[in-house]
């Protein structure tokens, strides 16, 4: 199931936090950045707070599906009586168009057209086996041997969250493990500060490549941001960040932890996220995250 | 999206079923069916073929393109302009005028109106694919249109009523409208053309875009205008893409090629992708979910 909701909380989130921050001053909050500018222009807004808050920049880098989801068995089952009448209905194929008569290319057609026939409308009694054809060549032995390529991976086996090629059916987001806005080792999306007169789209895509590496190729996908996280009243003894989080793809490469103020990596689900992040982060992020 | 849905792990599911194959046997047929003139059978039911599998580039479009085209598209207004009424072209209140056809002075201009503001519902979307050609052998010799027939049918897999859903028109022959010396006589069948949606258009897309582009000879992606150029103007305004083929192009595609002699002549043609864009700067944000399904622009 898609997220019908999640495409409709970020912009209705977004918009709803962009007019909060209006009526809180956006400008105070750029000014706790950058001391040189005017505090005389504060307004009555709770001062403690507007005074410690900054401005960052995160990035939700994302792996998309590689291949496509498993069908369930209704759907399944569903797919399967559509094709019988797909077959039962169809327009009589034209042999004489696409094989030259009684080459042997038509014969071997034939033979499997009629196999085919014979597993949807014969019944129970029918084998899963296709009939070996009376050619018999080392192309036919070779096609024996083929199988398709396994639709679980060894990481999936393994449970080894940093590779990128673990849960091929499903959507993947980088996580990291390092050190939040007030200086706790938590887990979250890669983020960084704002410098001063950087355009929003590209601190977060400086504090990517600052924090996973220069290993991979990833693209922004637009200059505007799909989320934000306000600071919370709670805790307003410690330094306090609007985090506004970017989409990006990840189209080559790695992500590779700096070391420094990154420790560790994962690749994960919309649900194993929920596990290793706090409750407050989850609930500013959930609806940015696709559940496919 | 309920939560059970959620966490079973998807990857335990059990394997897509390798056959088609029924779970029991057809029940026997105790009273024949009617048979129409033609000797064919009519059934109970009217039965329509649905979906028989799940469509890669569908999928690919509701997982990853539909959320990043809304990121892309969405443009930031919290206080939108007030709209300037535009005066119809006759006074409403004079009789004469009373059941009369009044547009807005100066035009509908729909090309120019500007874009919806961007919700989860109203996201470009791809409706339908087009492709067309004229051969103007036809002019003189209807029978050469065959072949165009016979390679659409093959490439798009349509034909009228396919699957018994009334809507397929398949393969279509399009005649001459107007009389003009040398090029078209009216009435006179001169093109083909045929209308691809649903899983067949992804189908289509996914074929041109893995077997046939990266094929094609010196080709650097479909050209587009400079950036300079209005987004307010007519063309830029429309919602439909449009890109040529060449005739060698056509002898890429799997379906032509694998018994390209019986084709006498190749042939080129055009391709027009049909999205739901709309208003000013239609034609990019078109593009933009074209450029998702990997067809390549370029400025040249």
């Amino acid at each position: 199931m898609w997220s019908r909701n999640a495409l409709a909380c970020c912009s209705k989130q977004s918009r709803a936090a962009c007019a909060q921050l209006r009526s809180r001053t956006l400008a105070t909050v750029t000014d706790a950045a950058g001391p040189s500018s005017a505090p005389t222009s504060t307004p009555k807004a709770s001062p403690s707070r507007s005074s410690k808050a900054s401005i960052q920049a995160a990035v939700v880098l994302n792996r998309s599906p590689i291949i496509t989801r498993t069908p369930n068995p209704l759907e399944r089952a569903y797919y399967a009586y559509q094709s019988r009448i797909q077959r039962a209905l169809f327009n009589p194929f034209p042999d004489e168009f696409y094989f030259r008569p009684g080459s042997i290319l038509e014969g071997q057609f034939n033979a499997e057209e009629k196999q085919r026939e014979k597993l949807a409308f014969g019944g129970p009694s029918v084998k899963e086996k296709p009939i070996q054809t009376l050619v018999d060549s080392d192309d036919q032995v070779g096609k024996q041997q083929q199988q398709p390529m396994p639709r679980i991976h060894e990481a999936d086996i393994k449970g080894d969250v940093r590779s990128l090629d673990r849960q091929m059916e499903r959507n993947l987001y980088l996580l990291v493990h390092g050190k939040d806005s007030a200086g706790k080792d938590v887990w979250r999306f890669p983020q960084g500060g704002v410098e001063e007169g950087q355009a929003l789209h590209q601190a977060a895509e400086r504090d990517l490549y600052a924090e996973c590496g220069e290993d991979m190729d990833t693209w922004v996908v637009s200059r505007k941001p799909i989320g934000v996280m306000e600071p919370s009243s709670a805790s307003a003894s410690s330094p306090q960040a609007y985090v506004f989080f970017y989409k990006a793809h990840i189209l080559a490469g790695q992500a590779t932890p700096n070391g420094k103020t990154v420790k560790d990596l994962a690749w994960l689900t919309k649900e194993e996220i929920e596990s290793r992040v706090d409750q407050q982060y989850w609930a500013s992020v959930k609806d940015m995250l696709s559940d496919s | 999206m309920s939560a059970a849905v959620t966490k079973v792990p998807r990857h335990i599911a059990p394997p897509a079923a390798q056959s088609i194959r029924p779970t029991r046997a057809a029940p026997r047929i105790r009273k024949p069916l009617k048979r129409d003139e033609r000797g064919r059978p009519i059934p109970h039911v009217n039965v329509i073929v649905r979906d028989t599998y799940a469509c890669r580039l569908s999928d690919h479009y509701r997982n990853t393109l539909r959320d990043d085209l809304m990121y892309m598209t969405y443009t930031h207004e919290p206080n939108p302009k007030p709209v300037r009424p535009v005066p119809p072209r006759f006074d409403p209140n004079d009789p004469y005028a009373k059941f009369r056809y009044n547009p807005p002075l100066g035009g509908t201009q729909s090309f120019n109106v500007p874009q919806d503001s961007v919700t989860a519902d109203n996201i470009v979307q791809l409706e339908r694919i087009q492709l067309h050609t004229m051969a103007k052998e036809a002019f003189g010799n209807r029978s050469s249109l065959l072949p165009v027939i016979m390679a659409f049918r093959a490439i798009s897999g349509e034909t009228e009523h396919s699957g018994g859903q009334r809507t397929v028109e398949g393969v279509q022959i399009v005649k001459g409208k107007q009389n003009i010396g040398g090029w078209t006589r009216l009435g006179h069948p001169i093109g083909a053309k045929v209308d691809l949606k649903g899983p067949k258009m992804y189908d289509f897309l996914s074929v041109l875009v893995d077997f046939v582009l990266p094929r094609v000879r010196d080709f650097r992606g479909f050209p587009m205008q400079l950036p300079s150029q209005a987004l307010t103007l007519p063309h830029s305004g429309s919602g439909v893409v449009s890109i040529g083929l060449s005739p060698d192009a056509l002898a890429f595609f799997p379906q032509i090629e694998v018994n390209l002699d019986a084709y006498p002549k190749l042939f080129g043609m055009h391709i027009h992708f049909v999205t739901n864009a709309f208003g000013a700067g239609a034609q990019n944000r078109a593009r933009a979910l074209l450029s998702g399904f990997r067809v390549p622009f370029a400025r040249v």
